[in-house]
């Protein structure tokens, strides 16, 4: 299945060509996890604070489902 | 011995009072907020000679407590008609702490057309004469100022929109630097000072960390204990200090709660080319700042240096100014977000509140949505005072009011922030029923809506909002008394020995025995007096609430309305 995919706030340095915002598509099995397309991403897990799966809080064992919007992002925080 | 200064703008006398032993542990909000509930009557013209300007450092400004360095700045708005509080970071706070001074009071209503200036000094107060900085934008006042007297004054000035006594006004103070861009910029305060005739107010102490401390061992522990909490805490300690606030952006819009083109949509698709890793990108490679402390002992340095096309800097482009003038008007280009933004520091007006009025002339259809030039244009007839740059000046409800528009983004006068209600339901809670008018600080929901911080609340749903924005609007009025930054919140909210070592430090420098029960109460209490004024004031529960559009049109992409009931709105503040 095929995910469209977002890195920000400095965890692009863990794609080689990838940039911050830039949407990514990325091929993977189905059944595939939060976690198991961090791994096969290549971002170490305690890099990334959140996760947001077409716009909604997920956890790292959810289940992903073609065409999904994925983005990671480190701490960040404002206001 | 701590003095509050008086300046009665009718005869021109200056005087130094005692402090009241009912204010003598009040500071920032808590004290601007009770000098005005005292004093001020709450029908009167906030631009006539009843309404008083207050303001006051916080409780911890002036000590060595890290990133403490926070200002108030009080009275009734000629935004909203209530009562206002709105502070900023830069230098001059801890420096009217280290001089003893617990606030300035800014009194009646001068006869003529002089402009004046006050200069505080460790030898006392004194009037000069300002005329010859009357109509100059801020950073060119605080040049002057700072050529006159120093270069390590602290001046706290007006820009021309204050002059002309426009409803969006703020009142401005600078940063190390000298830049003239660290705001108390909601609500008008700007008009306040402006209808006192009072252009400058030029702080001048030879010390920063000179405000007198009672039990020095146990402060310097207890600060030592708050630096380390502040810096453990991801939050804190590594997102804020890599990319400030704008970093915020990218996770606002992929959560779908990025108000675009006039609240019309929850996502911009060029929301990265305005967002705090583009601005890191661009300002590094320009020469300026990623990272910049708005005020000397900031730990979290989440400022910046933004070097603009023309050679001048803008210090800092913050996340609700980026978001005002970018994804809010369709507007990508990170330079026309920077100069927006320089134009509002120099004539004097709160960038929020103009961004708001620029996309409701957007929804007019006076200006195209997404034309920067067209928008920097207008923006720069404020300075002329035309009929254009007034109405810009005097905020989104009456520029809808002139263009007959309806979909306008605010409560009480006051425009709504940078996160859609309908998708951020907390920060709704906070807007409506917030004594201070649509104001995303008073009770910051997005820590549990959207970033995970101090629980999780499901932003699109009605469920846990009211208690999230009641618990958030309490800690904050005793927050925003400290001195404190509120980034501070987001460690106190996940570690439990945060709030501690605040109270620690507060016990330590007053020689108090304070409780976390009592700093809670101190916040309940601000709010209940702020309601007072604004009750006294006329009004009523009808204005706790948003615009009706917020609830009859759905916001893309979870098409998500603001669905929470006035009942619920009506039990915030139940305490």
């Amino acid at each position: 299945m095929i995910l469209e995919v977002r890195v920000f706030g400095g965890l692009e340095k863990w794609i080689p060509g990838a940039s911050f915002g830039k949407p990514m598509e990325v091929k993977t099995a189905r059944g595939a996890t939060v976690r198991t397309l961090l791994q096969e991403l290549k971002i170490p897990e305690d890099q990334v604070f959140t996760i947001l799966v077409n716009g909604v809080h997920a956890s790292m064992g959810d289940l992903l489902r073609p065409g999904d919007r994925v983005a990671f992002f480190p701490p960040v925080g404002g206001g | 011995m701590a003095k509050i200064l008086r300046f009665n703008t009718s005869t021109k006398e200056l005087k130094y009072e005692d402090v009241p032993e009912k204010y003598a542990v009040l500071g920032g909000r808590a004290l601007t907020s009770r000098i005005v509930c005292d004093e001020v009557p709450a029908t009167c013209d906030p631009l006539g000679p009843f309404n008083k300007l207050v303001i006051a450092p916080g409780l911890l400004s002036g000590t060595s407590a890290p990133s403490s360095g926070r200002i108030s700045v009080g009275g009734k708005s000629p935004l909203t008609g209530g009562i206002k509080e709105a502070n900023a970071g830069g230098i001059t706070s801890q420096k009217l702490a280290s001089l003893g001074i617990k606030a300035i009071v800014l009194e009646g209503k001068p006869a003529g057309g002089d402009w004046c200036g006050i200069k505080i000094t460790a030898a006392g107060a004194e009037v000069f004469d300002a005329n010859d900085l009357a109509g100059k934008g801020t950073y060119e006042v605080t040049a002057i100022c700072r050529e006159r007297y120093g270069s390590k004054v602290g001046v706290i000035t007006i820009g021309p929109a204050g002059e002309m006594l426009l409803p969006a006004a703020g009142v401005t103070n600078n940063d190390p630097e000298g830049n003239s861009s660290r705001y108390a910029g909601r609500g008008g305060l700007g008009a306040v000072m402006g209808s006192k005739k009072v252009k400058a107010i030029v702080v001048d102490s030879p010390g920063t960390f000179d405000a007198p401390v009672k039990d020095q061992e146990k402060f310097k522990a207890a600060a030592k204990k708050f630096a380390k909490i502040l810096q453990d805490h991801p939050v804190t300690g590594q997102g804020l200090p890599s990319y400030g606030t704008n970093v915020l952006m990218n996770i606002i819009n992929e959560a779908g709660t990025l108000p675009t083109r006039n609240f019309r949509y929850g996502r911009f698709d060029k929301a990265s080319e305005v967002s705090g890793e583009k601005l890191a990108e661009v300002a590094v490679a320009r020469g300026g700042k990623a990272t910049h402390a708005c005020h000397p002992g900031c730990v979290m340095r989440c400022s910046n240096i933004y070097p603009m096309p023309d050679g001048k800097v803008c210090a800092p482009v913050e996340y609700e100014t980026a978001w005002a003038f970018g994804p809010n008007l369709e507007i990508s280009d990170l330079d026309v977000v920077a100069r927006l933004n320089y134009i509002c520091n120099d004539v004097g007006l709160d960038t929020i509140e103009t961004g708001c009025t620029l996309g409701v002339l957007m929804e007019a259809g006076a200006i195209p949505f997404g034309d920067g030039k067209a928008a920097i244009a207008a923006l720069e007839e404020v300075y002329r005072g035309t009929p254009l740059g007034r109405l810009i000046g005097s905020g989104s409800v009456i520029a809808g009011r002139a263009y007959g528009v309806t979909r306008v983004p605010a409560v009480k006068g006051q425009g709504i922030p940078a996160y859609d209600p309908r998708s951020c339901k907390g920060n709704g809670v906070t807007y409506a029923t917030t004594p201070m008018g649509a104001d995303h600080t008073a009770g910051y929901a997005v820590t549990a809506n959207i970033l995970s911080v101090g629980g999780k609340v499901d932003p699109l749903q009605p469920a846990g909002q009211a208690d999230l924005s009641r618990n958030l609007q309490i800690a904050t009025a005793a927050v925003d008394s400290t001195g404190l930054c509120l980034f501070v919140a987001f460690p106190v909210l996940d570690n439990p020995e945060g709030l501690p070592a605040i109270i620690e430090m507060i016990n330590a420098q007053y020689g108090l025995s304070l409780t976390a029960d009592d700093v809670m109460a101190l916040g309940r209490d601000i709010l209940k007096g702020e309601r007072e004024f604004n009750r006294r004031a006329g009004f009523t529960s009808a204005d706790d609430r948003l615009p009706e559009f917020f609830a009859a049109e759905e916001l893309p992409p979870h098409n998500t309305r603001f669905d929470i009931k006035d009942e619920e709105l009506d039990s915030v503040f139940n305490f």
